[in-house]
């Protein structure tokens, strides 16, 4: 018997050995932990998916947009065909396409309603500013990813709304007329301009895309999430008195997180 | 010194830390859950859309026609989550207030919407005690709302049926037998999924009523000039170039606007 439970320890102790290599180089495993097991409050429900449903869709976005980019080409010449072909010949081409379109729409509401829910519970105030301006950084991003990714299939819905959309862009003061021949490559809407939306669409954006939701979910973990401001709960619970006059450090330090400067 | 705004706050965010570590529950299972059953929800629905756009006719076409930067009719359409800016653009004169419609506006909107927690800086987070977020809310869901919709319903018109408006055109504004050819070509050639032409047209990008655009006598050397590069001669003009149209079009196009000194 006990040759038995030793085996069976050796072997939990195998399985676990890769785990610990890596916790003891990275601290990747406490970091995991910490993610999933921070408390989160109590009556935090359905209202507090809709910024993860947001990621998810983006998620969507970045893999859809993976198998999409190898069967378009970013050809005035063959992109419309290349589209045709990834709809009509490739296998479940149609569903890839068709699930990038409207993934996009469902990514752009999704994020206006993660934006009303936050606004709604005020959860934008202290601490939580930064990451605000963060998730309002990534609305016009996602926005111009829209933008770019509506020129590629280059049909003529495509193309003039597009020609329209970059004179828009032109009537700017001062940077309009360089970020629109910038847009354009040139004078005048041509192959470089299809090249340049591409490159834009799969590179640039989505990176800022992704850099920035990093930045986001990194500050909603750091500060935690707020709690409905209805909550009945100890948790975040709106209180009318007033609260305690600060003591001094020791007995009423300053929160942890928030660096406190020197009176 | 920290003001007593600044550490009432401290004090309260410390004390939401410390209630949620106590009472709180953890991400995992309990909040996990519900972000798993949403995450299912998305993806099916992006699917089922994927799905209803390829059998169906509902959501439009998989594609239109292949780009044709010479095209004579093209309906600039952007996608809907557009609609609200686009159509922001109806509500603006041309050509001296455009601008605040392209740029002013979403620029303004966009800084207000990063600067709102400067903006709001009461720590009050309970919807009924913050009235002016609440109405600020309602109106700008509202109007985003009317703007979206208005655009999603503005009517693309038909060439063919513009082109039996043109009889009609020629009564009410008495053109000349020479003007007619370049009526034809207006009517035909898109200039009305911009433009309004005593009440035909889309107007959907706000572009000018052309009705009485011959009475402003700029001349047809002006409006072959401005057809063939609009922002040249309009400066900051989003109305693409109709170059590609050739000299006999464009002089046909011209007559026409030049005649066209509004209803008699």
């Amino acid at each position: 018997m006990p040759r038995k439970r030793n085996r069976k320890e050796q072997m939990l102790a195998a399985a676990q050995y890769p785990l610990d290599w890596l916790e003891e180089r990275s601290g990747l495993i406490g970091g995991v932990r910490y993610f999933l097991f921070r408390k989160v409050p109590g009556d935090s429900g359905w209202w507090h998916t809709l910024g993860s449903a947001t990621l998810t869709a983006f998620l969507v976005q970045l893999g859809t947009g993976v198998i999409l980019a190898m069967y378009y080409q970013p050809d005035p010449n063959s992109a419309y065909e290349s589209v045709q072909h990834i709809t009509n010949d490739v296998t479940l081409g149609w569903l890839v396409r068709g699930m990038h379109r409207w993934g996009a729409s469902i990514f752009i509401i999704l994020m206006f309603f993660h934006m009303a829910r936050v606004f709604l519970f005020g959860a934008y105030k202290y601490p939580r500013e930064l990451n605000w301006i963060v998730g309002a950084l990534l609305l016009p991003t996602a926005l111009l990813e829209g933008f770019s990714g509506y020129l590629l299939p280059y049909d003529q819905t495509a193309y003039w709304a597009t020609v329209v959309g970059i004179n828009i862009n032109g009537t700017a003061p001062f940077l309009g007329p360089f970020l629109a021949s910038f847009l354009r490559g040139g004078a005048e809407i041509g192959p470089d301009t299809l090249a340049r939306f591409y490159s834009l669409h799969m590179l640039l954006l989505p990176g800022a895309i992704l850099g920035l939701i990093g930045l986001h979910l990194y500050l909603v973990v750091r500060l935690g999430v707020s709690s409905p401001p209805w909550s009945e709960e100890a948790a975040g619970r709106e209180r009318d008195e007033p609260p305690p006059v600060p003591g001094t450090g020791l007995v009423n330090p300053a929160p942890r997180g928030v660096t406190k400067r020197p009176d | 010194m920290t003001s007593r705004r600044l550490e009432e706050r401290r004090i309260a965010f410390q004390r939401y830390k410390d209630d949620v570590k106590r009472e709180g529950k953890p991400f995992y299972p309990y909040a996990m859950f519900h972000d798993t059953v949403m995450s299912l929800v998305v993806v099916s629905v992006i699917v089922g859309l994927a799905f209803v756009w390829h059998y169906t006719d509902l959501l439009g076409p998989s594609l239109a026609a292949k780009a044709d930067p010479g095209t004579t009719s093209f309906v600039p359409r952007p996608d809907w989550y557009f609609y609200f800016l686009f159509y922001l653009l109806r509500i603006f004169k041309w050509p001296n207030s455009v601008i605040l419609g392209t740029v002013g506006i979403p620029t303004i909107l966009l800084i207000v919407l990063i600067a709102m927690p400067f903006i709001d800086l009461r720590a009050e987070r309970r919807l009924l005690r913050r009235p002016i977020a609440i109405v600020a809310a309602v109106l700008v869901a509202l109007s985003m709302g009317v703007l979206t919709y208005k655009g999603a319903t503005a009517k693309e018109p038909l060439g063919a049926e513009l082109r039996a408006a043109v009889p009609g055109w020629v009564k009410q504004e008495k053109l000349p037998s020479n003007a007619v050819p370049g009526a034809n070509l207006f009517a035909t050639s898109g200039c009305l999924n911009c433009h309004t032409y005593l009440g035909s047209g889309g107007s959907q990008l706000g572009a000018p009523n052309l009705s009485a655009e011959g009475a402003k006598n700029k001349g047809i050397t002006f409006q072959i000039s401005h057809l063939k590069c609009p922002s040249c001669v309009n400066k900051g003009s989003p109305m693409p170039s109709f170059a590609d149209f050739g000299e006999a079009n464009l002089r046909k196009l011209a007559t026409f606007l030049e005649a066209s000194k509004g209803p008699k």
